[in-house]
């Protein structure tokens, strides 16, 4: 195979390959070292932390609906001091970027947690979750208005030098707005899409499936949903955005890139086949090659109007 | 006994057998010797049971029994998914994450251990009830089911048991009314030093009442849905007086006397 330059930037990151993991979907990484060389991944983007240990939303947290998932996990997490003890510690000794994915109930603590994460040499960046719809307080609700994403992105940037990622709410009306705003408070990249804001109900036992009621959808069923919402914001925003929403293959990944994604995260999918992610950098790889495309970055926004039909 | 000491690998297994046992109820039989040489009692396997379906996710199997590289997993369809899985043809490749989850434990010194299966109850109990027997320590099974046809694998239990009691909804056969009422009974006579339940959640949770009022300990084996199967995603929680656990990795078993049963017992839950 000839080679191919697969490395891409993020802010002041540099990746390996544009293939992340997306948050919440793969543990801390730890948990698919069995199945997952996680030294060839582009990034692992851990779960959600917040400042105190969250408990989560009650059970049944998960249905299985047509090409796709709800869940109401509910962001539980240990808290960011265990979580550095514990999953940063371990992360540490891998050679691959540390991206974290911040949650909170405030904006203080929404910069709390940044500003304790600012000294973990570990971290290559912050992913900030405005986008979670499980939480009762903060989650979604900081990323479906300008002013509120400003914000959070604005306190967040006072407290860290890194990278810093803002993940967007699909549940909004015009996402690109959102983007806009972030941007303008210093965010180096946004990346998305969150879940949609769904609903399960079982005929048999007429009680919706999910313990919280309402959930998130995830998986294939989102793909095109996702696929428009990063064309949007990667033609209205001059950062870098990092797509993703049931990507499970190559092609799939291109198309993101098409879109104008820089990078991809890869999330349900990893439940389906933990090496996911692995098919995806090396089918990539392979999709490159077989078309002459020397880097992997000439794919972001190639499907713009602008650039020209490819010839075939 | 140590359990789940090996660890975790997909491995791309065949259907070699799938037969009816009931209605709504058969065995599979998949060759994977990798997995079958590893598993332990009460481990679980996550099944991908068809690709390019409309359902995506894999479902988690309790195997029954291993032996000569094959697996054998007792299933009753209650969905697409294991409708497929009652579908699938020998031959039909099917892949498997496995083992997984913590398995039952025999404690030091048991000789006599009581085995309380509830309908399909009994699919985590095969190995386990052979590896019983092999360490020498007695076992009773108390197996209830809606109706005669429901009590699956009588003759691997009769083989390996000293004693069996059954019960049936319906009165088809054994003693008419649930297991518990069995188990119950049992307990008093003759106070084993274990015991291991599987079935549905209240009849579990039944059971280890009655087992902490002898002072008996109790492993139960719990039902979670599950995305990942390997504990990352935090679909498959169980409170515990230690906290919120996955099934996927802290379990499926769980020492009885450690399970919340009540949302209103988890101080983790916000009022
Ligand atoms: C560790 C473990 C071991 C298991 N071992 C066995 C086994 O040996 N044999 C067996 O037949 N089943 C076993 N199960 C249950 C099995 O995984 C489910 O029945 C299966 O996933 C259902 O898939 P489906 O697509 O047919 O049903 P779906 O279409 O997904 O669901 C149909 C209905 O079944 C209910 N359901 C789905 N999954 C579960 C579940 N895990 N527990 C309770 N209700 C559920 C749903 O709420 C729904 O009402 C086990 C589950 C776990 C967690
Ligand atoms: C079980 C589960 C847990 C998730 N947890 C988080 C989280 O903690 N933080 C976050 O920003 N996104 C979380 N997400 C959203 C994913 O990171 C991703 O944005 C979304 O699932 C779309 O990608 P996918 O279709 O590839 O899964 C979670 C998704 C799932 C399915
Ligand atoms: S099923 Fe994912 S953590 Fe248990």
């Amino acid at each position: 195979m000839s080679a191919v330059d697969m490395r891409v930037r993020i802010g002041d990151l540099e990746l390996r390959n544009p293939v992340m993991t997306a948050s919440g979907t793969f543990g801390s990484g730890r948990e698919y070292a069995e199945f997952v060389d996680l030294s060839r991944l582009g990034a692992v983007v851990t779960k959600g932390v917040s400042i105190e240990p969250w408990s989560g939303n009650e059970s049944p947290r998960i249905a299985e609906t047509p090409c796709g998932m709800l869940n109401s996990i509910g962001l539980q997490n240990p808290g960011v001091e265990a979580f550095c003890a514990n999953d940063l510690a371990w992360l540490a000794a891998q050679d691959v970027p540390v991206i974290v994915n911040v949650v909170g109930h405030s904006v203080d603590e929404y910069a709390a947690v940044a500003a304790q994460l600012d000294s973990e040499p570990v971290v290559s960046a912050l992913e900030v979750n405005i986008s979670c719809p499980n939480v009762d307080a903060g989650g979604m609700a900081f990323g479906t208005t300008c002013a509120a994403a400003a914000e959070v992105t604005r306190a967040v940037r006072a407290e860290t030098r890194k990278t810093l990622v803002v993940k967007l709410s699909p549940n909004v009306t015009d996402i690109a707005e959102i983007a806009r705003a972030v941007e303008a408070e210093g965010a180096d990249g946004v990346s998305l899409i969150n879940t949609l804001l769904g609903m399960a109900i079982d005929t048999r036992t007429f009680a919706p499936k999910l313990a919280r009621g309402v959930g998130g959808l995830s998986g294939p069923a989102i793909r095109p949903v996702a696929v428009r919402m990063v064309w949007e914001v990667a033609r209205a925003v001059a950062v870098p955005v990092i797509g993703m929403g049931g990507v499970t293959c190559a092609e799939d990944a291109a198309e993101f890139m098409l879109a104008g994604a820089a990078a991809v995260a890869v999330g349900t999918a990893n439940f389906v086949e933990p090496s996911a992610t692995l098919s995806v950098i090396d089918g990539l790889e392979r999709f490159c090659a077989e078309r002459g495309i020397a880097r992997v970055a000439e794919l972001t926004g190639a499907a713009w109007p602008e650039r020209g039909k490819r010839e075939t | 006994m140590t359990c789940g000491a090996h660890r975790p690998a997909v491995e791309k297994a065949t259907v070699a057998a799938n037969d009816r046992m009931a209605r709504g109820v058969g065995v599979v039989t998949l060759k994977a010797p990798a997995t079958a040489a590893a598993i332990a009692p009460g481990q679980f396997v996550h099944l991908r049971i068809a690709e390019g379906a409309d359902f995506i996710l894999r479902r988690p199997f309790s195997v029954y029994r291993a032996h000569g590289g094959h697996l054998e997993i007792l299933y009753q369809v209650v969905g697409v998914g294991t409708r497929a899985l009652s579908e699938a043809a020998p031959g039909t490749a099917m892949d498997l994450i496995g083992p997984l989850g913590r398995g039952w434990w025999v404690p030091e010194g048991a000789a006599h251990a009581l085995l309380v299966a509830g309908g399909l109850g009994v699919a985590p109990m095969g190995m386990l009830v052979e590896c019983l027997a092999q360490r020498g320590v007695a076992v009773t099974l108390a197996h209830g089911a809606p109706t005669s046809e429901r009590l699956l694998a009588r003759e691997l239990f009769e083989a390996n048991c000293r004693r069996v009691e059954l019960a049936t909804d319906d009165g088809s056969a054994g003693a008419c009314g649930f297991v518990t009422a069995l188990s119950e009974e049992i307990i008093a006579a003759d106070r084993p030093d274990v015991i291991y339940a599987c079935g549905p959640e209240p009849m579990q949770r039944t059971v280890a009442a009655q087992a902490t009022a002898a002072g008996v300990p109790c492993q139960v084996s719990l039902e979670r849905l599950m995305a990942c199967g390997i504990g990352a995603c935090l679909s498959c929680v169980v409170s515990t007086r230690d906290g919120r656990k996955r099934a996927c990795v802290d379990g499926p078993v769980f020492d009885a006397a450690d399970v919340l049963w009540e949302p209103s017992e988890d101080p983790e839950v916000r009022a």
